[in-house]
């Protein structure tokens, strides 16, 4: 696992992702406490301002920090899309994995029950949850959570089943080993890399759909800082603030980026790169063997 | 006497894009009616001199020295419209995986005729009675039935026959095969083997067989190369190579036959089949 | 009775009703302790569904399978995992890239039957995996490596020490040679030889090639379409086959020297094989 991190770090690309996913993190942690101002105090004799030396990014219609309130809403956006992975993981990984060991009846309902969940528009089904169980950040992200549980479900099964059928296995089985100890000493290291991959491709898309819900109002409310609130105020008030909406848009699109750069640098480790691509020789070797068209 | 060699290589040398050399020098020469078996094991470099002669080496591998003399054309300079007019039609190959050579929604039979107008110019209905006789010339038991068969409908053997029919439809001087016998079972590969060296007594065909096998070589060729990491360890006749191996690697090739194979029993007993 | 083996009027199908296809026909053999025997047969004449029937890996449609005195077929799970684990019946694989998980070293990989067994230590299992890893002439510098690090003759070699290290009764060998290049295979058949004669270890090679097992057999058995069609001593079955198929399948052998069978006699064995079935 660890050699699999380590030659994806290999990549340039990925290293400028990590270096921006410590930064995000360290804002998500300590954001609030260097916050130059307290986020949520008004000021109503600057308000709508350009940066300045006071207000790096300016204020708010309220005559809030701007920049205080990026630090700050760092630690809630970052929070619930975790949150929403931590969900899809329970709801996806394991039951993918044990998709392939249960037996057909809990593969069978598992199939189904993610086939349906496939089905359902993400922003809808994100704001009919909070409609239902209140609105709250935990209620839209455990709503995210369910929406992106198939595809870490699909990505485990496919590992595990791959393994499943591998001779390895198979001789473990000859050996006597229960289904425990083949998860344990074989699957699991196979499945790992598939489960990494997907989990920052996914972090990068919960952490926009946490954006888009609380650009739109959903699992937020109205005081507290978040990325995507930031971008809606900041929206809202375009004229006077052209630049406004700018550097939380940054901020968003740069941690997404650094998690696919990221997930697309822990894809290329895990398959081998190095092999020539079979196709092209066999073209080549078509030119040999008489063809009509 | 002089030796017509219809395919002479010398001093071949195929090097990656870095410059790594991966084969060594290499020099063979085949005499037309002739056949040439070349061994070794993966990466002996035995596939790669045989893509060199076809012109088709994988992506970042280059000739960067030696001349392929091909009835006295040096196939190294040669264009790609004459590489056209030349392979498929005086040079053919056949390789280990027939089934992955074949479009697997055309039945065998119509991507034979296909080839056949295209590199004969015969009519549909000529070449449809041609691919016929070609087949059945392959052994191929009821060819019409064969003719409507999908690739999938087919056994290994039965395909490789349906690959070496189209790769002599354009009837070539030079038959390459590479492993082309590698994946098949003994009886089949004996059949496979015995159809080779009927063409080539009955066409004049001239044949290149590679194989990591020096028992296959040895059953219908008359010149053998041994290679090993990229460079021939030995080359002669079957008959010296055989009975007076120069080189260590071709005695461990021959002990493990004599050691392992029925050849411990031949020795001893003349078999009752 | 002295048989390690039994096996008796195994039938095995697949599918069912009208899409019915039986693979084996009543195949029955017996291998005593201690033999070298060697099962012939081409793709699709059912010696790899023998060996996995053998193995309790595919259920049998009839017959049994027994081994040392007691039925082994039809056990459930519970049964068959214990009788796994006493490890008397070890299986090698054809090619040990597959059947050797490539992120586990060698050390684990000879461990895992030991470990999976249990009761012993882990120092025990350490020095099984050793002692087993030199039996097939490897040094013990090779423990920490992964198969990927090995040569093809030396992942083999591995596989067998794996195998062995659980003092197996009978080695059940797949193909055990034919993924490995000339040199190796030497190596590889040199040590199959010699392996287990003082331990009384059987071996059952299985194999479509007469011509690759020959020297390493007392006995060969002749699998054609599901049923053994000849069984004899390898000198009998090599000099003096008797089924139409076993004619074929020696005349067909690729040999340095040729054999002495012609293509002329071999068109004529095709048609005897043709005219038979």
């Amino acid at each position: 696992m660890i050699d699999v991190l380590r030659a994806a770090l290999r990549l340039p690309s990925a290293k400028i992702a990590v270096g921006i996913l410590i930064v995000i993190a360290f804002l998500a942690i300590f954001g609030p406490l260097v916050a130059p101002f307290d986020p949520y105090a008004q000021n109503s004799k600057d308000l709508l301002q350009g940066p300045t030396l006071e207000h790096w990014l300016g204020t708010d219609d309220l005559g809030r920090d701007v920049f205080s309130r990026l630090l700050a809403g760092s630690t809630v956006s970052v929070l619930a899309a975790m949150q929403s992975v931590v969900v899809g993981l329970v709801l996806g990984a394991l039951p993918g994995l044990l998709s392939v060991y249960l037996g057909r009846t809990f593969e069978w309902i598992t199939l189904r029950i993610m086939d349906s969940f496939i089905t359902l528009p993400f922003l809808v089904f994100a704001i009919a949850m909070t409609a239902l169980l209140g609105n709250g950040l935990t209620q839209a992200m455990v709503a995210v959570g369910i929406l992106i549980a198939p595809a870490f479900y699909r990505v485990t099964r496919a590992a595990a089943l791959t393994v499943s059928h591998s001779q390895y296995v198979e001789a473990a089985q000859l050996f006597g080993a229960t289904t425990a100890w083949v998860v344990r000493k074989h699957v699991w290291k196979k499945v790992f890399p598939a489960i990494a991959v997907t989990t920052a491709s996914m972090t990068g898309a919960s952490l926009v759909i946490v954006s888009s819900l609380t650009f739109l109002g959903i699992g937020i409310v109205p005081p507290e800082p978040t990325w995507g609130g930031l971008l809606a105020t900041d929206l809202g008030n375009l004229y006077q603030r052209p630049f406004g909406p700018v550097v939380p848009a940054l901020v968003i699109i740069g941690t997404v980026w650094a998690l696919n750069a990221l997930a697309d640098a822990l894809k290329d480790a895990t398959t081998d790169a190095g092999a020539p691509p079979v196709s092209k020789q066999k073209r080549r070797e078509l030119q040999a063997v008489p063809h009509g068209a | 006497m002089v030796r017509d060699d219809i395919l002479s290589v010398t001093g071949l040398r195929v090097v990656t894009r870095d410059g790594d050399p991966l084969v060594h020098d290499v020099s063979l020469a085949v005499e037309r009616g002739g056949a040439l078996g070349i061994v070794g094991e993966s990466g002996s470099g035995k596939s790669l001199t045989c893509r060199s002669i076809l012109g088709i080496l994988p992506p970042g591998l280059r000739v960067d020295a030696g001349t392929v003399t091909f009835d006295g054309i040096d196939l190294t300079g040669l264009d790609y419209r004459s590489w056209q007019g030349l392979r498929g039609n005086r040079i053919s190959a056949v390789f280990q995986d027939p089934a992955s050579y074949l479009n697997p929604s055309i039945t065998v039979g119509k991507q034979l005729s296909e080839v056949l107008r295209v590199k004969t110019g015969l009519s549909r209905r000529a070449a449809h009675a041609r691919s016929l006789e070609l087949f059945e010339q392959m052994g191929l038991r009821e060819p019409a039935h064969v003719y409507r068969q999908y690739p999938f409908e087919l056994s290994g053997g039965m395909l490789q026959r349906v690959l070496i029919a189209i790769a002599l439809s354009a009837d070539p001087e030079l038959l390459i095969a590479d492993e082309a016998t590698t994946a098949l079972d003994v009886t089949v590969q004996a059949e496979v083997l015995d159809l080779l060296e009927d063409l080539r007594r009955d066409r004049g065909l001239t044949l290149i067989l590679v194989s990591h096998d020096l028992a296959v070589v040895s059953q219908i060729c008359d010149h053998v190369v041994v290679m090993r990491d990229g460079v021939v360890v030995e080359s002669g006749t079957a008959d010296d190579v055989l009975k007076r191996p120069q080189h260590e690697y071709t005695r461990s090739l021959i002990e493990h036959h004599t050691a392992y194979g029925i050849e411990k029993f031949l020795a001893e007993e003349v078999l009752d089949v | 009775m002295s048989e390690l083996l039994e096996v008796d009027g195994v039938e095995v199908s697949y599918g069912r009703g009208r899409a019915e296809r039986r693979i084996l026909h009543g195949v029955s053999l017996s291998l005593a302790a201690g033999e070298s025997v060697g099962l012939i047969g081409e793709t699709g004449s059912g010696k790899t569904t023998l060996a996995r029937t053998i193995l309790g890996l595919t259920r049998l449609t009839a017959g049994s399978v027994r081994f040392d005195g007691e039925t082994v077929s039809g056990l459930g799970a519970r049964a068959l995992r214990s009788f796994r684990r006493s490890g008397r019946l070890q299986y090698v694989f054809q090619d040990p890239l597959q059947s050797l998980d490539p992120d586990v070293t060698v050390r684990d990989s000879i461990g895992e039957g030991l470990r999976i067994r249990g009761g012993l230590t882990a120092p025990d299992v350490a020095t099984r995996a050793e002692a087993a890893l030199a039996s097939v002439g490897l040094p013990a510098d090779l423990l920490g490596r992964v198969p990927g690090q090995l040569s093809g003759g030396q992942r083999q070699r591995v596989a067998i020490a794996r195998a062995l290290a659980l003092q197996p009764r009978l080695l059940l060998l797949d193909e055990p040679v034919s993924a490995l290049d000339a040199a190796n295979r030497i190596q590889v058949l040199d040590l199959l030889r010699t392996l287990g004669t003082d331990q009384g270890i059987a071996k059952l090679f299985i194999s479509h090639d007469l011509g690759s097992v020959a020297g390493v057999t007392d006995r060969i058995a002749v699998l054609f379409r599901g049923d053994i069609v000849e069984v004899g001593s390898t000198r009998d079955i090599i000099a003096r086959p008797q089924h139409p198929y076993t004619r074929l399948l020696v005349g067909s052998a690729t040999t340095l020297t040729g054999g002495g069978v012609d293509r002329e006699r071999r068109r004529e064995l095709r048609q005897a094989l043709a005219d038979h079935g």
